[in-house]
Order: structure tokens, then C-alpha cells, then sequence
């Protein structure tokens, strides 16, 4: 008994909430993704390298031109939002009526060509923009400023995009679109320009998650591999295109990764988050939060 | 002039462009194999290579080796391993390569190592540190100048032992230690090194744990350290994995007395600099010793010209780069190849084949001070446990202080005594 109390000290609840903060950056990642997919129906297997993207632009903007952070991240925003246009306007539109492989595989290739755009154009080097935020501490428990910021911003980011698609009249369109594509063009809504602020939007989610991303991480053109599968892995459990199925994915996610790392091996928290994935693929196979037909 | 002389004269001289050819067409294709894009390029084998083809274009400036042009094709193993075996692949039966050089992941080198020995060509691997690419395993064609992985940890350890009681206040049995690392060939080999070092020397480990480096998050594994109060904690890693586990620990205020980082992404001190900025200030690194930190005196007179040729060129190539120990590693072994495995090959032994570069290999025999990285060569015999393995290569150990890196341990090349423990009042203190 005395064994079992000792595991609930101060490291399991710092353990809890860094659980906490992560899944709020994993809520951040795939926040643009289920918007994309929900509503245009295709997987940007590339979310991750226009993340990368977003990055080296604060890097460029921030370290390297010198603007402030405040300035450069609403410029990055901007940056991968045209970015996303973009990409759906040159990759996405020509393969709308396409089999869904056909544009797995599209993207998949722009996956690529970012990365190699990236290796060639930035170089190989890791490239950090220095910035060190303060660090909040609470007795013996540290967290870092940075993940709290990503917690705030998918808060945030999750809200506002539900309040666009609840209030406006183009998130109606898109929601309507999302249900429905072929009958909202009988009803004279201009799918191809609701497709195209889909996806700037996507992109601006991208970029917001770089600007945060950048305080984390080093900027390299092969970070996508580091965060690129989980997003996709947290997406399908959500639900593609449920919201609140990938936040509430993201959590939990985040807190097997945090508590399986701290009471076993720190790969083991991996595998059980990846065994927790696939059971719940046989039980929910649309996504956690699915309704039953 | 007769007939029959100026028939003789013609003869000379068709004979004399016929050698002319021959000679001509007598040349060393060389396959050269480093990761150029993923994330190993950035943490240290991009410079690797950068060493490495320095070396190779200046024997061929030189005209080749006794005879032979060498015609280099370099290969990008992508930082994966099936690209790097299928690279190697690739060179031999398509390219027609004499010979491999290079390899800078241990997680490459395993498999590659194996799958050249069946194709039955010399391989001379410059950087690739893990015990399990030789141990055990007996390779015929497979030679490696490089400082074996085991020896890593048995450094690190030395050190900390021997300055236990003196520097860090504690007898090596007391003294609490955590072991951390990257969870591929290389990461592993070193983990053993240190986890067989604290056992000879007593320490109490009280965390050995790998991670997987493309992990987006260590913030488990730092709750962890937080909560075994290591004294010393020794890190294999590569880069960024390095950058991020240094970054959460110091958001979630990790306290120790060192960080004892050994090889790979700890060697690339520029990197190091611009994600930790002053944390990297007092930290370790394990490899051999930097060509450029080498004491001139204690080497073979013929090869500090040649350093300086080395930090020349890759002041030219990368102008405002720090000189990287992963250069003149790359430099020394392939600079060890070129004069005292290549000549022997061909002069003594007929030719470039595969069993001529071996029995070449086998008969290198150097003193401490015979090659720029400071120490000798040795190859182990093939009935040897360690077969190919240079058996006189040794790592030092490195400390990083005030932006300069000083050689600390081992005793016969120390610069300067260790900064040890971490000085009051910098980020990972615990004083």
C-alpha cells in the first residue's frame, strides 16, 4: 500500500499537466487538418510541412530580418494561409472529383517536394530562434511558458472557429458544404471560393501553429516526421473532421504519452498511446466521439 | 637513319602511349556514403563528409595514389537505414565501385556493414562508432579506424571517477547516476559503455532510459531525472533530440552537477550554441580528439601541414563555421587510407580488389601520434572478437567552456582540468 502512495507525489501531477499542455499543442496541430477534411473531404498528407514552412518563415522573419515576434507571427500566419490557398487552388481543386487515393497521393508528393524545397533553399542545418521564455513554478513543479502558450491558442483557436462556422455566413456555407457539396452548388453558393477560404484558413491554423511551434522546437526541413504522424493519428481518432473529437483525442493522447513515460519506460508511453489508437480503431472505428448510425 | 631504327622508334613510342593509357585508365572508384538530407546531416555528418571529400579532392589534386586516379561518387544515405544499405548496394553492382567509405549513423552501419561483406568489397567506415558492427560478427572486408562505441562510456566514467570525491564531494559510490539515450545501435553501444563503466566504479545508477529521437516530447523522461535526483547524467544523442530534452529540462528545472553528452549532436558546438545559447556553456562531449586541438609535437611531423591544409579548405567551404571534430575525423581516416592502406594494396599486394585493401589494412601498424586524430592504428586480426576494429583508437573527453572547447581526460592529452560541477547559478546547477 505504502509502495502504491508513493507513486502519487508532486512528479505524477507535474506529469498530469505537462500530459495537459502537450495534448494542447497536439489540439493546436490538428485543428487545421480537421477543418480541411471535414469540409473539402481531403487529407493534406503535407499539414506538417507547411507547418515547417511556417517555422522557417518566423525564423527568417525573427532572427534574421529582426522584426518582432509580434509582428513576424502575424505575418507567418499570413504566409502559410496563402500557402494553403495555394495548395488547394494549383494540388486540390484539379483532383476534387478524383479518387480519394489520387489525392492522398498528391499531397503526399507536395510532402515530398517541401521537403526537398526546404533542404535545398534553407539547407540542412537546425535553425533556432533563441528566444527563452520564463518558466512558471509552482513549488517543485516547472512548466514551460511556451506550451502554455500552444494550451491557450488551441483553446482559443478552437473557439474561434467554432463561433466562425456558428455565426457567420461563410462558416454556415462551409458547414452546409461540409454536409451536402453537390446539392449547395444547385443552391447557388460558389463552392470553389468556400474551398478556397477553407483552406487559407487551414493554412492560417498551420501558421499559428508555427509560430508556437518555433518556441519549441528547432526548425528543420524533417521536423514534419517528428509531428507530422501523430497529428494524423489524433485526427483519425477524433474522427476526421469532428473538432471536438481531435481535441478530446489530443488529451488523452498526450496524458497515455506523459503518464505511460513516467510509471514505465518513456517508449512504452508511445506504444501504449499507438495500442490505444489501434483498439479504439476496432471499437470506434469513425473516430471517438462518433455518433452511432 | 636506317629503315629498321626509325621501325624502332615508332615501336617505342606507340609502346609508350599504350602505357600512357594503361596508367591513365588505372583508377580507384571510390563509393562515399554520408547522410546529406534528414536529420543526421545536421548533426554531424554533413560535416563528416565535408571532412572526408576535403581529403579525397586533395589526393586527387595530388594525381591519385601511386599510379591510380581516384574517382570518388558520393551517395546520400537520407539518414535512414534502408536507403543507406541500398545506396551501398547500388554503388557496388551498378556503379562498379573498388571500394565503401564513410557511414556516420551506427544504426546504418549494422546492416550495411553485413550486406558488403557479402558482396565482397572493401568497406573503410570513418565515422560509424557502435560495438555491434564488429563485435562478434568476424567481418572479412569491414575496417574501422574509428574509436569503437564501448569506449565512450568507459571514458566518461573515468573521468567522473576520478573527480567524484575531489570536484563533485562524494565517493563514486555515492555519487547517483542517470543514463540517457538516443534508442538506435549507436545510443544503445554507448549506454552499455556507461552502464559497465558505473558498475566497475560503483556508482549508483538510478535511471537508464532510451527515447526514440524523432519524440516530440521529453517532458515524461525529465519528470523522471527530476525525480531520481541524478548527480551526473550521461546523454548519447543526436540532434535535435539533444536541443529538446536540454530545453524541457531546463523549462521544468532540471538540477544536476553535470551533463556528461558523448559524441554526435554534443560535437556539433554551433548547433549546440544556437539552440541552448549559454546552457551549452560547461557541457561535455565524448569523440576523438578535434585534428585541430591536438598537441603538434606529439604527432608524426608529416601531418600538421596537412591539418592545417584540412582547417584551410573547410574555412573556405564554410566560411564563419567553427572547425568541428567530425571534420578532421572524417579527414584523418580517409588521410589514413590514402597513405597507408592504398599504396601497400597495390605496390605490395597487386591491385585494389577487396583482398588487397584487406591484407593492406592488416599490416598498418602505428604508434600513438601516428594519425591527426592522436592516436595509433592497429587492426584487429579477423579471428579477434572486435575483427577490423582499430585497437588503438581512443576517444577524449571534451568540455565546452566560456565558447572555446578544452580537451579534459583523458590525463596524457588534458588541456585543462574539468569545470566540474556546473558552476553555481547556471541553468542546470544544483548548487
Amino acid at each position: 500500500m505504502e509502495a502504491f502512495l508513493e507513486i502519487f507525489d508532486i512528479y505524477l501531477l507535474e506529469a498530469v499537466i505537462n500530459g495537459i499542455l502537450l495534448g494542447g499543442v497536439l489540439a493546436l496541430l490538428a485543428l487545421g487538418l480537421n477543418l480541411i477534411f471535414g469540409v473539402i473531404d481531403v487529407t493534406w498528407i503535407c499539414y506538417a510541412e507547411l507547418i515547417m514552412i511556417g517555422m522557417y518563415g518566423m525564423y527568417y522573419l525573427f532572427s534574421v530580418y529582426h522584426m518582432p515576434y509580434w509582428v513576424a507571427a502575424p505575418l507567418c500566419i499570413l504566409l502559410v494561409a496563402a500557402l494553403g490557398a495555394l495548395l488547394h487552388f494549383l494540388v486540390i481543386e484539379p483532383l476534387l472529383s478524383a479518387p480519394p487515393i489520387n489525392q492522398l497521393l498528391a499531397t503526399g508528393g507536395v510532402l515530398f517536394f517541401l521537403q526537398s524545397f526546404a533542404t535545398v533553399v534553407f539547407g540542412i542545418d537546425f535553425r533556432n530562434v533563441g528566444i527563452k521564455l520564463p518558466i512558471l513554478a509552482v513549488g517543485e513543479m516547472h512548466f514551460s511558458y511556451a506550451r502554455l502558450l500552444a494550451f491557450v491558442a488551441a483553446l482559443i483557436g478552437m473557439v474561434a472557429v467554432y463561433v466562425f462556422m456558428k455565426k457567420t455566413y461563410v462558416g454556415t456555407a462551409i458547414r452546409a458544404i461540409a454536409q451536402d457539396r453537390q446539392i449547395m452548388v444547385l443552391m447557388g453558393v460558389d463552392t470553389k471560393r468556400i474551398y478556397l477560404i477553407t483552406s487559407a484558413i487551414g493554412g492560417a491554423l498551420a501558421g499559428l501553429a508555427a509560430c508556437l511551434l518555433v518556441l519549441m522546437y528547432d526548425v528543420h526541413p524533417f521536423i514534419g516526421l517528428s509531428i507530422g504522424p501523430v497529428t494524423f493519428l489524433i485526427c483519425v481518432l477524433g474522427g476526421l473532421g469532428n473538432f471536438v473529437g481531435g481535441f478530446v483525442a489530443s488529451f488523452l493522447f498526450a496524458e497515455i504519452i506523459s503518464l505511460g513515460g513516467l510509471f514505465s519506460d518513456l517508449e512504452w508511453g508511445y506504444v501504449l498511446a499507438f495500442g490505444f489508437f489501434i483498439l479504439m480503431m476496432f471499437i470506434r472505428p469513425a473516430g471517438l466521439l462518433a455518433r452511432r448510425s | 637513319m636506317s629503315k629498321m631504327v626509325r621501325l624502332a622508334f615508332a615501336f617505342v613510342a606507340c609502346l609508350g602511349l599504350v602505357v600512357a593509357a594503361q596508367a591513365q585508365d588505372r583508377k580507384i572508384k571510390i563509393g562515399v556514403v554520408y547522410d546529406l538530407t534528414g536529420p543526421f546531416a545536421g548533426g554531424g555528418s554533413e560535416l563528416q563528409y565535408t571532412g572526408a571529400k576535403i581529403m579525397i579532392d586533395y589526393f586527387i589534386k595530388q594525381g591519385g595514389v601511386e599510379g591510380y586516379q581516384i574517382e570518388p561518387i558520393y551517395a546520400d544515405a537520407q539518414s535512414k537505414p534502408d536507403v543507406a544499405i541500398n545506396e551501398a548496394v547500388r554503388l557496388v553492382e551498378q556503379e562498379k565501385v573498388d571500394m565503401l567509405m564513410g557511414f556516420y549513423s551506427s544504426a546504418q552501419c549494422v546492416p550495411a556493414a553485413a550486406k558488403v561483406e557479402t558482396l565482397k568489397k572493401f568497406m573503410w567506415l570513418t565515422t560509424c562508432i557502435s560495438s555491434a558492427v564488429l563485435d562478434n560478427r568476424h567481418l572479412h572486408y569491414v575496417f574501422r579506424p574509428q574509436v569503437s562505441g564501448n569506449l565512450y562510456g568507459v571514458a566518461a566514467t573515468d573521468m567522473i571517477a576520478e573527480y567524484a570525491k575531489s570536484k563533485l564531494g562524494k565517493e563514486p559510490k555515492d555519487l547517483r547516476v542517470a543514463i540517457v539515450h538516443e534508442d538506435g545501435a549507436y545510443g544503445v553501444d554507448v549506454a552499455k559503455g556507461d552502464e559497465a563503466g558505473s558498475k566497475k566504479h560503483g556508482f549508483n545508477v538510478v535511471l537508464k532510459e532510451g527515447y526514440s529521437i524523432t519524440a516530440p516530447d521529453l517532458s515524461a523522461l525529465v519528470t523522471k531525472l527530476k525525480r531520481a535526483r541524478p548527480d551526473v547524467i550521461f546523454h548519447t544523442g543526436y540532434n535535435p533530440d539533444i536541443t529538446l530534452l536540454l530545453r524541457q529540462a531546463r523549462e521544468q528545472g532540471l538540477k544536476v552537477q553535470a551533463i556528461v553528452g558523448q559524441g554526435a549532436g554534443y560535437s556539433v558546438y554551433d548547433k549546440l550554441k544556437e539552440g541552448l545559447g549559454d546552457d551549452s556553456n560547461h557541457l561535455f562531449t565524448i569523440d576523438p580528439i578535434s585534428i585541430w586541438l591536438t598537441n603538434p609535437k606529439s604527432l608524426d611531423p608529416a601531418l600538421p601541414p596537412v591539418i592545417k591544409m584540412v582547417g584551410d579548405a573547410f574555412d573556405k567551404a564554410k566560411p564563419g563555421a567553427s572547425r568541428s571534430a567530425h571534420v578532421g575525423m572524417s579527414a584523418s581516416n580517409a588521410y589514413l587510407f590514402f597513405t597507408r592502406v592504398l599504396p601497400v594494396a597495390i605496390k605490395k599486394y597487386g591491385g585494389i580488389d577487396g583482398e588487397a585493401l584487406r591484407k593492406a589494412a592488416l599490416d598498418v601498424d602505428l604508434p600513438e601520434g601516428g594519425t591527426m586524430l592522436g592516436f595509433g592504428v592497429k587492426f584487429a586480426a579477423e579471428t579477434d572478437q572486435l575483427a577490423g576494429q582499430n585497437m588503438r583508437a581512443f576517444p577524449v573527453v571534451t568540455q565546452y567552456v566560456d565558447g572555446k572547447a578544452v580537451v579534459v581526460w583523458p590525463k596524457s592529452q588534458q588541456q585543462a582540468e574539468p569545470v566540474l560541477p556546473l558552476p553555481a547559478g547556471t541553468t542546470y546547477s544544483n548548487k
